[in-house]
């Protein structure tokens, strides 16, 4: 598993609630080879949000280590995970979460705004990721211009621009119709067979989970189908 | 895109609610400006007094006259460049409502030891050759619509001439500019002399002198000696600062300092209340968009910085508005009010005091909201739908 | 009509019942407008103790003899054969004495010491004979007795030693160059005469070489009136160029000017916290209406009409800056009601007087906060009236 991007081992996760105490995961090992494309599924409750999260150095493991690229993640300071998320990640998420006040390209501007890069250089970058995902003529257009799809690509643009090994996809068709959904999985493929991106999606569409390489099954914490590694 | 236009972005999303809270920010200062200019007009007498003038007046009360033959003597005390004096002449132009300052003064030394009051020299000149003549403050003059060379009619309250009449007729031989901004004109003066020969009682007497020392450092010397001068004579005298004078004179119009401070107080606390609550509102309103800022790899301290400055742009904005507002407003004042306050104008030591409640407003509106925004659980606000 | 009844009913007491969920919110509102409030109530109180003070000075069948054209009378100065020829006048009450009810005064003006900030203050001393509390109505000596007639002695108005230093009971002041004992306190009812200083006015011509002259001259008319008689006889007679006044109409007069500049201070400066009280308003009604989209749309989908949303808003804006008008006029009743104070008068003396609110005052401040509340409320309450049905099944 040397080569895996991201690796769990032995991550539990617990909430207590007054004298409640309730259990998420139990000692979880997981491995995401780079490159790879993998759908959580699962029923509601089963904990691939909170798995999601946890990939996305926003959730902390209660014991347990992550490691990304080799390095740990799980016991980062806020302050280093921030910039953590900014250069390695990219988040898409099922209701777009984009800005209305903000067009297009500034939205995907967005985290670029955290970057060094001067502003020639951050409009050039804007226009690739919009060029990726066939934007480039709805720069200009606020997201209450844009239909569901024509957002959820704003948002995709937005969660590669500045170029992340890994893409984290929380129901990322969920509001979409069939055909718009197939559009943006897609487009999810052609990010990670020609950009060498790694995808993780969580879905409960089984539709949705066909458009990747691997299916992972989640239930009450535990993985029903076990990752053997790349 | 810059963080100030994500910031300036965020502020204006809801045109309206930011509307609003702009106007009650803009109102807060207006009032605030507005209030400290009357302040400052009614302290402006304290500001513009020189230091090396003392106003020497009757020890029982300032109402009361002197014999004339004092000032020769005060002239006569070492450590003096000049002496004038002066009578209150309970003037009105018209009507009882036209109330007026008016003084009946010794030209020459008065305008000598009033440098801050502006005459043009042919206007000088014709003042102090004409003793029937009269100079006249430019707002004033500007109010009656008052020219040089116009023969204008000023009654008295206090003093009546032989005929029995009330009316003094003067020739306007020149119109005072203030030689600063804080300087107040708002009165007419004319020659003492004329003033003597024609009043029916009070002669030879004189209603204050002005001394002009000849440094700051000898000022209390100086008073010492005038008023050693004078103990136990039918009238003893109390010599003091020009500044402790006037000075003197606003506090017996009660504490309006701290009814000023009240009321300003008052009305920030009110606006500390409405755009505090404004923004604790939106930043709710945003948890979703914060948590998302916070996965794209804003830190907490960007996202409090974000907050903090939209709730300082929105309060330099409205205050910006608020003092402008003030400053053309304290003109129209100024016009109205022409001879009843001291000089009414907008300083700026009120700008910088309003730019350092300005931020202190921005800090502490955005403070708990950007607190709260900062603190916010990222994985609650995405789990919220 | 009755149905409409019900639904208002219901989606009031909802309102009103969910106001706790934006507890901070409404709580904002509140104070906002109780500040709004407190501030002209306060203005309206010092407006109307000032005016009380000096309006109730003076009686209406008392006449006041000033100079023509002094305006007041330390500007005044009438001779002693004006005064002779007074006595002859018609309409002047005869005392027990058989003798006409006139009184000769004299008005000086000293120092005094205020007590509050220890700084200098214009102060009246009244040179008076010994009938000027008879010629004069509400007048009593209170404490201690008073002067005797060619003595350096005083008696001092209430206010007077109320506010300023020095002039208790049996102590001695020096004022005008001269020691006095103060031997008697007197009460006037409140009026302007409790900040005045009585003396002898035969002692005070002799200080201030008056001679023989004083500055005005009160009488005691039969009835008030009589006032157009003596105004008759005085312009009659060439010797007599006098003003004859009654001296309630004297001292309205005199308060006009300062009471006016408290209102036309006040009144504009309490609007214009209002619009800052108002925007806040409006914001908080916006946004609760905003919170509830979705609940107000279930309503409405139920079969609740626009009006009872309409009237439900209404009712919350109205009800939260009532509460802050309330707060407002007790804040300020606590606060300044009955406080005294002392500023400028007319003859450059200073008035003492008390802050006065009454409940007639009280119902502006209320009417403010009530006009807030409307004005506050009625766009949010129409925008509720006309929330679509959609927005039941959007998300917020």
């Amino acid at each position: 598993m040397t080569d895996a991007l991201m690796t769990l081992s032995g991550v539990s996760k617990r909430y207590t609630r007054g004298k409640q105490t309730i259990r998420i995961f139990d000692r979880l090992d997981m491995a995401i080879p780079r490159q790879d494309f993998v759908a959580i599924m699962g029923p509601s409750g089963s904990g691939k949000t909170t798995l999601l999260n946890m990939l996305g150095g926003i959730d902390r493991p209660s014991s347990g280590e992550i490691s990304f690229d080799g390095k740990r993640i799980d016991n980062l300071s806020e302050g280093r995970l921030a910039s953590f998320r900014a250069t390695n990640l990219g988040f898409v998420f099922q209701f777009y979460n984009l800005m209305p006040m903000l067009t297009a390209a500034q939205n995907v501007e967005l985290p670029l705004l955290l970057t060094k890069f001067n502003p020639k250089q951050r409009r050039e970058r804007v226009n690739a990721a919009l060029a990726v995902v066939n934007l480039a003529d709805r720069a200009r257009h606020k997201p209450s211009e844009l239909s569901g799809g024509q957002q959820q690509r704003v948002a995709i643009a937005r969660a590669i621009v500045s170029d992340p090994k890994l893409l984290l996809c929380d129901e990322p068709t969920g509001d979409l119709d069939r055909e718009t959904a197939g559009e943006i999985l897609g487009m999810l493929q052609t990010l990670n067979r020609d950009l060498g991106k790694t995808v993780v999606i969580v879905t409960h569409d089984p539709e949705a989970a066909r458009f990747a390489k691997r299916t992972i099954h989640l239930d009450k914490g535990h993985f029903t189908e076990k990752d053997l590694g790349a | 895109m810059t963080f100030f236009d994500l910031v300036r972005k965020n502020l204006f999303r809801k045109k309206l609610r930011t509307v609003l809270t702009t106007f009650a920010i803009f109102v807060a200062f207006l009032i605030f400006g507005v209030l400290a200019t009357f302040q400052n007009a009614l302290n402006s007498g304290e500001e513009s007094a020189s230091a090396d003038r003392l106003i020497v007046t009757n020890r029982i009360n300032f109402t009361l006259s002197m014999p004339i033959s004092y000032v020769q003597r005060v002239a006569a005390v070492p450590g003096i460049k000049l002496v004038s004096h002066a009578n209150w002449f309970g003037g009105y132009f018209q009507e009882q409502r036209n109330f007026l300052v008016a003084f009946a003064i010794d030209p020459q030394t008065y305008l000598d030891i009033y440098p801050e009051f502006v005459l043009p020299q042919a206007q000088r000149d014709a003042f102090l050759h004409d003793q029937g003549s009269i100079i006249v403050g430019k707002p004033l003059a500007d109010k009656f619509h008052w020219k040089v060379g116009d023969r204008i009619p000023i009654k008295s309250s206090i003093f009546r001439k032989a005929d029995g009449s009330d009316t003094w007729d003067f020739t306007v031989a020149g119109i005072i500019t203030p030689g600063k901004s804080d300087v107040d004109v708002n009165f007419v003066a004319f020659h003492y002399e004329y003033f003597e020969q024609t009043r029916t009682f009070g002669h030879d007497t004189v209603g204050w002198m002005i001394v002009q020392t000849e440094s700051p450092k000898v000022n209390e010397r100086v008073a010492h000696a005038i008023d050693a001068m004078f103990a136990n004579s039918p009238f003893e005298t109390e010599t003091k600062t020009e500044a402790a004078f006037n000075k003197a004179f606003t506090e017996q119009l009660g504490d309006l300092g701290f009814i000023v401070t009240s009321i300003v107080g008052a009305a920030f606390a009110t606006i500390l209340l409405i755009v505090g609550n404004t923004m604790m509102l939106t930043v709710r309103e945003r948890t979703n968009e914060i948590a998302v800022l916070r996965t794209i790899g804003f830190t907490a301290r960007r996202v409090f910085g974000l907050v903090l400055g939209e709730s300082m742009l929105l309060a330099l904005i409205g205050g910006i508005l608020g003092l402008g507002g003030a400053f053309a407003f304290s003109f129209v004042l100024a016009k109205l009010l022409a001879g009843r306050l001291g000089a009414l104008a907008f300083s700026p030591g009120t700008a910088l005091i309003g730019a350092v409640l300005m931020a202190t407003l921005g800090f502490l509106t955005g403070l708990l909201p950007a607190l709260r925004a900062m603190s916010l659980d990222v994985v609650t606000a995405l789990g919220r739908k | 009509m009755a149905r409409t009844f019900i639904q208002i009913e219901a989606v009031t007491s909802m309102n009103l019942r969910s106001i706790p969920q934006r507890l901070w919110t409404s709580l904002a509102t509140v104070v906002a407008v109780a500040l709004v409030t407190g501030v002209l109530l306060s203005f309206l109180a010092m407006s109307n103790g000032f005016r009380t003070t000096v309006q109730g000075t003076g009686a209406p069948d008392v006449a006041i003899f000033l100079r023509k054209g002094s305006g007041s009378e330390s500007n005044s100065i009438i001779s002693r054969d004006q005064i002779q020829l007074l006595l002859d006048a018609p309409g002047i009450a005869k005392g027990s004495d058989g003798k006409p009810l006139l009184s000769a005064e004299m008005y000086a003006i000293v120092d005094g010491i205020k007590r509050s900030s220890g700084t200098k203050a214009n102060l009246p001393l009244r040179g008076v004979g010994s009938n000027a509390a008879i010629v004069r109505r509400g007048i009593r000596v209170s404490a201690g007795r008073m002067f005797r007639t060619g003595t350096p002695e005083l008696v001092v108005g209430r206010g007077v030693s109320k506010q300023f230093k020095g002039f208790e009971l049996g102590g001695t002041i020096r004022l005008a160059s001269q020691n006095w004992k103060v031997v008697g306190e007197f009460d006037a009812g409140g009026t302007v005469f409790e900040s005045e200083i009585w003396a002898d006015v035969v002692l005070l011509q002799g200080i201030y070489q008056r001679g023989s002259t004083v500055q005005t001259v009160r009488a005691r008319m039969e009835n008030a009136d009589r006032l157009k008689g003596l105004q008759t006889y005085a312009e009659a007679d060439p010797r007599l160029k006098l003003d004859v006044k009654a001296e309630s109409d004297f001292y309205a007069a005199q308060s006009r000017g300062l009471s006016d500049l408290i209102l036309y201070l006040g009144w504009p400066l309490a609007i214009a916290m209002s619009f800052g009280a108002l925007a806040g308003a409006l914001n908080t009604m916006y946004a609760a209406v905003d919170s509830r989209m979705r609940e107000i749309a279930t309503m409405r989908a139920i079969g609740f009409g626009g009006t009872a949303a309409f009237v439900g808003t209404m009712a919350e804006s109205l009800l939260l800056s009532v509460i802050g008008g309330a707060l407002g006029a007790i804040g300020t009743y606590l606060l300044f009601d009955g406080v005294s104070a002392a500023t400028l008068g007319s003859n450059f003396t200073q008035i003492v007087f008390s802050l006065k609110l009454t409940p007639a005052l009280v119902l502006q401040g209320v009417f403010l906060a009530v006009v807030i509340g409307l004005a506050g409320g009625i766009f949010p309450a129409w925008r509720a009236a006309r929330v679509p049905l959609l927005a039941a099944f959007r998300d917020p």
